[in-house]
């Protein structure tokens, strides 16, 4: 096999385990803010992801968005609940076996069942450009950006009301 | 002139066919992979060091005193006695504080600060990768800063250090949005992410900082740049005398020199991505394209010092006011004036636009006219 | 206007970086070792003992005065003893712990005998902490040119008085020149 293809499949397998140790990691850890920094680092997994199948835009909208913005919103959240971050804190509960099969069972039957659709893939990768998206965006796509904005600016209106003082 | 231009790009082919001759084809790829990256993280760290010497030459000479002139001649061998400084001194890691959080957060910071250097673009065919989505990954990138702020701050342990980290936190995230903001203006108009395209699309001297739009989007994002690395007079988060150190306050040595890397390499990033954006990037008329781009991207820095020598510190509250109700709605008129321009022809457009700039910023210094400090009257007695 | 407040302060800042290069006197700072400021008279630093002429003539009488009066105690003095066991005018041992003493002057203003002044030197560092800041008499004594040289007016001043002393106590001598013991005058009640 050709090395650089070989170096590019020892890259991409790597980029996979990353992710999923950093996910295995925020689920495991004990201490809240190691688990909120593996999952930053499983979301950039992702994005990792999303750049090896040439989806560039998506790959950085989602850093943008995920890494830069909801992880702060979530590390937010940790830092401003005190006392989230002793050790006293149980982040576990006493069914942890159990739960485990069952998530096992779960991925089993998903895969099997995803592995069983015919997905009609591309033969080859190639990125789109971003005026491409652009314009299905504003396009086909039209309903749901305009849905999307008004929910964004109801959010947006909700944390202003929730945040005003009571004056 | 020719030669002068390519010269990198010469000397780079040049070594991948010296290298061609010898080693294996993938073997090859490769080192025409690594010439790019060995070349950026030499320059990088090197360029780092001297622009700490110059800002304290620059700032010393405002402040009419020397700066450091002892060590070698001119003071040229300071960085490296303040590289071995760092290098010798105690490791204090406080016995409380998260060791893994602690320990990572110094390295974890340099990574986005040396990866955007990829997609700047040095000169003519002198780019490390031509992503065809440039400034979006830089933009993308330099917002994970932000987590990493936060992982040092909450892993000293330390409440001044974590107010301080939540400080620069908000910080950060307000002064993205007119960050990207103000850039979404050149992509209307070039219709292109990549940084490549966007500097070929202002040939000669016809920059985009000569537009109506353009100077008022390259103003917004140099100030959006300045407050995005923590510089003064935006520099609440981390100066002296400011809730000790901000963020960077348990850190010791290496640690702390990783923090001040990384602060250095972000200023010269930012400043190169301004140039890139509005400035022409390396279009110029006489000089080879790799030193245009050395001038424009050093005077928007020595700018960035100069603010440093002039101006007070900016409060908490001021800060956020200024990037929530002044330059977020004034980079959303940018863009509406930007699209004007695009649509009328000259010298109509230059006139419209302008003037939608103009209304836009008159109104909203009226709107914040109670922000403003009121001129202060000096009485002696 | 508004942004003109701004550019104004940086026109300020970019004067004074220019300034700096071509007008001499803006730059306030004196590179150390290579220029000096100029020695101010009454600056006081460390003690040093006096002698006129030849180092056996030093002033000091081994009055103990200074030693009492010296806050942190850095002085200490022996009286020299001549060989059949008399006490001399002169100390034996006069050392000044130098990483004790506080400068304050107080030595040299209690002495009765102008025999102590404090000095200028303030480059005296040295590289070990016990034995080479522990000043003794040798190091100490100083010629009254010296003195002169670096404090001028009270040099001037003291020598003054010092020669109005001596001749006061000549004319007395001369007033009084019989040995034969006279009665004290009568006091009156």
């Amino acid at each position: 096999m050709d090395v650089l293809t070989l170096i590019a499949k020892f890259g991409i397998y790597f980029i996979f385990a990353f992710t999923l140790s950093a996910a295995l990691l925020s689920v495991t850890v004990q201490n809240i803010f190691h688990a909120a920094l593996g999952l930053a680092f499983a979301l950039m997994g992702v994005a990792g992801v999303f750049f090896v199948l040439h989806a560039d835009f998506l790959g950085a909208i989602q850093i943008l968005l995920y890494v830069g913005a909801i992880m702060i919103l979530l590390i937010f959240a940790v830092m401003l609940t005190s006392h989230i971050g002793d050790a006293s804190v149980h982040t576990s509960n006493r069914q942890v076996y159990p739960a485990m099969i069952l998530s096992l069972l779960l991925v089993y039957l998903l895969v099997r069942q995803i592995g069983k659709v015919t997905w009609q893939l591309k033969e080859t990768l190639t990125s789109i450009d971003a005026v491409e998206i652009g314009k299905q965006l504003m396009g086909p796509y039209v309903l749901p950006f305009e849905i999307i904005s008004v929910v964004l600016v109801v959010a947006l209106i909700g944390t202003i009301v929730i945040a005003r003082s009571d004056s | 002139m020719e030669k002068l231009d390519q010269v990198f790009v010469h000397l780079k082919a040049a070594i991948v066919h010296l290298a061609g001759s010898f080693l294996p084809d993938w073997l090859v790829v490769i080192i025409s992979i690594l010439i790019p990256i060995v070349g950026i993280a030499m320059f990088g760290p090197v360029t780092m060091m001297y622009l700490t010497l110059i800002e304290r030459k620059l700032l010393a000479r405002i402040q009419n005193r020397l700066g450091p002139n002892r060590v070698g001649k001119f003071g040229l061998l300071q960085p490296l006695a303040d590289g071995v400084k760092m290098l010798t001194k105690e490791d204090v890691v406080p016995t409380n504080a998260d060791k893994i959080a602690h320990f990572l957060a110094p390295i974890l910071i340099v990574i986005p600060a040396l990866l955007v250097f990829a997609v700047i673009p040095f000169g003519r065919n002198m780019i490390a990768i031509d992503l065809n989505i440039g400034v979006l990954f830089f933009l993308a990138i330099s917002a994970t800063t932000t987590i990493f702020i936060f992982t040092a701050a909450w892993g000293s342990r330390n409440k001044f250090s974590l107010l301080g980290g939540m400080r620069s936190v908000a910080q950060m995230i307000s002064y993205e949005i007119p960050f990207v903001l103000s850039a979404v203006p050149v992509f209307l108009i070039t219709g292109t992410f990549s940084t490549a395209h966007i500097v070929e699309a202002q040939p000669g001297l016809h920059w985009f900082v000569w537009t109506p739009w353009g100077f008022v989007g390259f103003l917004i994002f140099f100030l959006c740049g300045v407050a995005e690395c923590n510089r003064t007079p935006f520099d609440l988060p981390e100066a002296e005398s400011e809730i000790i150190a901000g963020f960077h306050t348990e850190y010791s040595g290496m640690k702390f020199a990783l923090f001040y890397m990384a602060e250095f390499m972000n200023v010269f990033t930012v400043s190169g991505l301004v140039v890139t954006l509005y400035l022409g990037g390396w279009q110029g008329p006489f000089l080879p394209s790799w030193i245009w781009f050395l001038i424009k991207t050093y005077v928007l820095i020595l700018i960035m010092m100069w603010f440093r020598g002039t101006f007070p510190r900016v409060r908490i509250d001021q800060l956020m006011n200024f990037a929530w109700k002044f330059l977020l709605p004034l980079s959303l008129v940018n863009i509406l004036a930007t699209g004007v321009w695009y649509y009328l022809r000259a010298p109509l457009n230059f006139l419209i636009s302008g003037l939608i700039v103009v209304i836009g910023f008159s109104f909203l210094m009226f709107v914040n006219r109670h922000s403003l400090p009121k001129k202060r009257i000096y009485r002696y007695a | 206007m508004y942004g003109f407040g701004v550019l104004k302060g940086m026109a300020v800042t970019f004067k004074n970086f220019v300034q700096s290069y071509f007008v001499k006197d803006r730059m306030v700072t004196v590179q150390y070792p290579e220029e000096r400021l100029p020695e101010k008279e009454r600056f006081r630093n460390f003690p040093f003992l006096i002698y006129d002429g030849t180092p056996d003539n030093l002033r000091c009488v081994a009055c103990d005065i200074c030693a009492k009066e010296c806050p942190p105690k850095c002085i200490s003095i022996v009286r020299e003893f001549d060989a059949q066991g008399k006490p001399l005018k002169r100390p034996k041992i006069f050392d000044i712990d130098f990483t004790v003493c506080m400068n304050c002057g107080i030595c040299e203003e209690v002495c009765p005998f102008d025999a102590i002044y404090m000095d200028h030197e303030f480059e005296i560092a040295e590289f070990g902490r016990f034995n080479e800041l522990q000043y003794t008499k040798e190091r100490l004594l100083k010629p009254e040119e010296y003195f002169r040289k670096i404090r001028p007016t009270d040099a001037t001043r003291i020598a003054e008085e010092r020669r109005k002393k001596e001749e006061k106590k000549a004319a007395a001598a001369v007033a009084a020149p019989s040995t034969t013991i006279t009665p004290p005058p009568p006091q009156s009640k």
